[in-house]
């Protein structure tokens, strides 16, 4: 049962005031504080403790939330911005209640796609699912990048938080590719940020084509997890949806090897994204109860997603793949390309969830529980990583769930083990947080960076942290929101 | 009626996914049915497999073999791929040593066996599947 904890909020103000309020921002049937309709806002899968909001508000234009910013800071509560509810690790669990701010209802319009400039400008509440479905059936010459997400999942939420997506070996993180942001900061001012900011009130729908060469304040909201202001309006890029694609699969047979066969193939530049899964999480997808590797079974699969305008261009990058997998293979490791199209189909076509992006990927989320330890990693200390964190896994007899990425050109890389459990049986999930928090400790101490970080690891990493940057970190919080309205808890504010 | 023990090793799940798809086809049983023969699999830099063919059930094995197999085909994962797709004929890839067999002398049980296999690997290949993700659409 999800508890209420006793708070301070409404010294100012009393609850039956702020409903009354709210009630005449949003209109009767967008505002509720009832129970029922508070509980399913109140927790995620993962392991972070649940908490209630105390008002839901569904909000349809700017000028609601504008008027809301003020009203919150003026009287000290808390907005906790909310999109589909399927982030892990408590990012919009209201830790001091207040008033959630459900954007997925009805802020949730593809504003304007450029198709010169090749961009989509975003509310909030748009889905993965349905800037696809609108791209394929009107632009379909142009692509957005998705990750492994489910098609409900929000785009601007993923984007803000550096998610990773299936070109990002060729462009790196999503926060890389935002040409604009619309954001309401703590006093109720409307802030465009990028070639968006010309234009004393409106922004032109055809203005958000770059977020360079001005001082980039985009940095005031990305990975922030909303706690420096709302975010109204998110302009992304699109690309080019070129008409060949493929995907090819390595298996690779040495556990650590996986990580020399990655930042290789990501280097030859080629190719637009590499995700490797462990063994276990291919035999999940064709739901496999309790998937184990068998001995002389690979540890690893790594995909390998390759697109192509000509078919003199896509057979000029297969070389390039192919002969880079020889070479491995003749440094003495041992590595199988296979079609993976081809493949899958004798496999098992449920292993397309893993190819045709965005997906839902069922036996993941139909457990009670899902956890995991997402982070950029320094890709040279891969190898170290995935044997220490292995050997974690099998120390706590948890299959070894384990998901990691290149990104642009093997620069920097993704890895990321994960676990799904039952929640609520008795001891499990203890037992799979020691082995979550084993996992933080090591990856850490390797270097790795954790993203959409829960509040608990956010501690751990300040205890590690450069004191100059919490410093600086601490005093921008401050100035951007000096009340702590936004989203407060997150990294431990 | 013919039942396929449930994969869980990489090879087996593709083998039991490829027969699996003609299990309520007629000319499928019919060929199964009572064979009652033993073919070894081996997909080169994997492992091999025993396919146990056993009166109305497929059975498979991933070790402690059977001292007497009826039949044994070795291949490559893009030989395999490559049969399925009909980019290469069995026999073209066997004349190619791409596949290999022992027990070729038996020739009934080979292209029993080529019926039962191939045949099935060539139609799941071939087979459009755009609605995958319907398929067990019953079971949730």
């Amino acid at each position: 049962m999800t508890e209420t904890k006793e708070r301070n909020v409404y010294e100012k103000i009393s609850k039956e005031d702020v409903f009354k309020k709210l009630v005449e921002i949003f209109g009767e049937k967008y505002v509720t504080n009832k129970s029922g309709d508070l509980y399913q806002y109140s927790y995620d899968m993962t392991e972070c403790k649940p908490h209630m909001p105390d008002f839901i508000v569904i909000p349809e234009k700017t000028s609601q939330l504008i008027e809301l910013v003020k009203f919150c800071n003026s009287n000290l509560i808390p907005i906790v911005p909310y999109i589909s509810g399927n982030n892990v690790g408590g990012l919009t669990i209201p830790e001091n209640g207040g008033i959630l701010v459900d954007f997925g209802k009805k802020m949730n319009k593809i504003l304007h796609i450029d198709n010169n400039m090749m961009y989509a400008l975003l509310e909030p509440g748009v889905t993965f699912g349905q800037l696809k479905n609108y791209l394929d059936k009107n632009y379909p010459h142009l692509r957005y990048s998705y990750p492994y997400a489910p098609p409900y999942a929000g785009v601007v939420g993923n984007v803000i938080l550096s998610g990773m997506n299936n070109l990002s070996c060729k462009i790196g993180s999503m926060g890389d590719s935002i040409n604009g942001l619309e954001v309401i900061t703590a006093g109720g001012e409307i802030v465009r940020i990028g070639s968006c900011f010309y234009g004393k009130n409106e922004a032109s729908p055809d203005s958000w084509w770059s977020r360079y060469p001005m001082p980039d304040l985009m940095g005031l909201f990305i990975n922030w997890q909303g706690m420096t202001g709302l975010v109204t309006k998110c302009a992304v890029q699109l690309w080019p949806n070129l008409p060949i694609k493929q995907t090819h699969i390595a298996v690779v047979f040495r556990l650590t090897d996986v990580a020399s066969v990655m930042r290789e193939v990501g280097r030859t530049d080629v190719i637009d994204d590499i995700s490797a899964v462990s063994i276990e999480v291919v035999k999940m997808a064709v739901e496999i109860p309790e998937p184990k590797k068998f001995p002389d079974e690979p540890y690893f699969a790594v995909m390998f997603s390759i697109s192509a305008k000509t078919e003199n261009q896509f057979n000029a990058r297969m070389e390039i793949l192919s002969n880079e997998i020889e070479i491995l293979n003749k440094q003495g490791k041992k590595v199988i390309l296979i079609n993976a199209d081809e493949y899958v189909k004798l496999f098992n076509l449920r292993l397309r969830c893993y190819l045709d992006l965005p997906s839902v990927v069922l036996p993941l989320v139909e457990y009670s529980g899902l956890t995991w330890f997402g982070s950029y990693a320094p890709s040279h200390k891969l190898e170290e990583l995935i044997e220490k964190v292995y050997k974690l896994f099998n120390k706590h007899n948890i299959t070894p769930f384990i998901y990691m990425k290149m990104m642009k050109s093997s620069h920097y890389a993704i890895f990321r083990p994960i676990m799904r459990y039952n929640k609520f049986k008795e001891g499990e999930e203890k037992r799979y947080h020691k082995l979550l928090d084993e996992i933080v400790d090591v990856s850490v101490d390797l270097g790795c960076i954790p993203y959409k970080t829960p509040a608990w690891m956010t501690e751990k990493m300040r205890k590690k942290i450069n004191p100059g940057w919490i410093n600086l970190f601490e005093k921008i919080k401050k100035c951007m929101d000096p009340n702590s309205i936004f989203n407060p808890g997150r990294w431990n504010t | 009626m013919i039942s396929i023990q449930k994969g869980e090793d990489l090879i087996t799940i593709t083998l039991q996914n490829i027969l699996s798809y003609r299990k309520d086809d007629e000319d499928f049983i019919k060929l199964v049915l009572n064979w009652n023969k033993t073919v070894l699999i081996e997909v080169d830099g994997f492992y091999p497999v025993e396919v146990i063919f056993d009166r109305n059930e497929i059975k498979f094995k991933t070790k402690n073999f059977d001292k007497k197999i009826n039949l044994k085909v070795k291949m490559d994962i893009n030989t395999f791929l490559d049969l399925a797709f009909g980019r290469l004929n069995p026999i073209k890839a066997f004349l190619k040593r791409k596949l290999k067999i022992k027990g070729l002398l038996k020739i009934v049980t080979v292209l029993k066996f080529m019926k039962i296999f191939l045949k099935t690997m060539k139609m799941v290949a071939n087979d459009p599947n755009n609605n995958y993700f319907e398929l067990n659409k019953e079971t949730r």
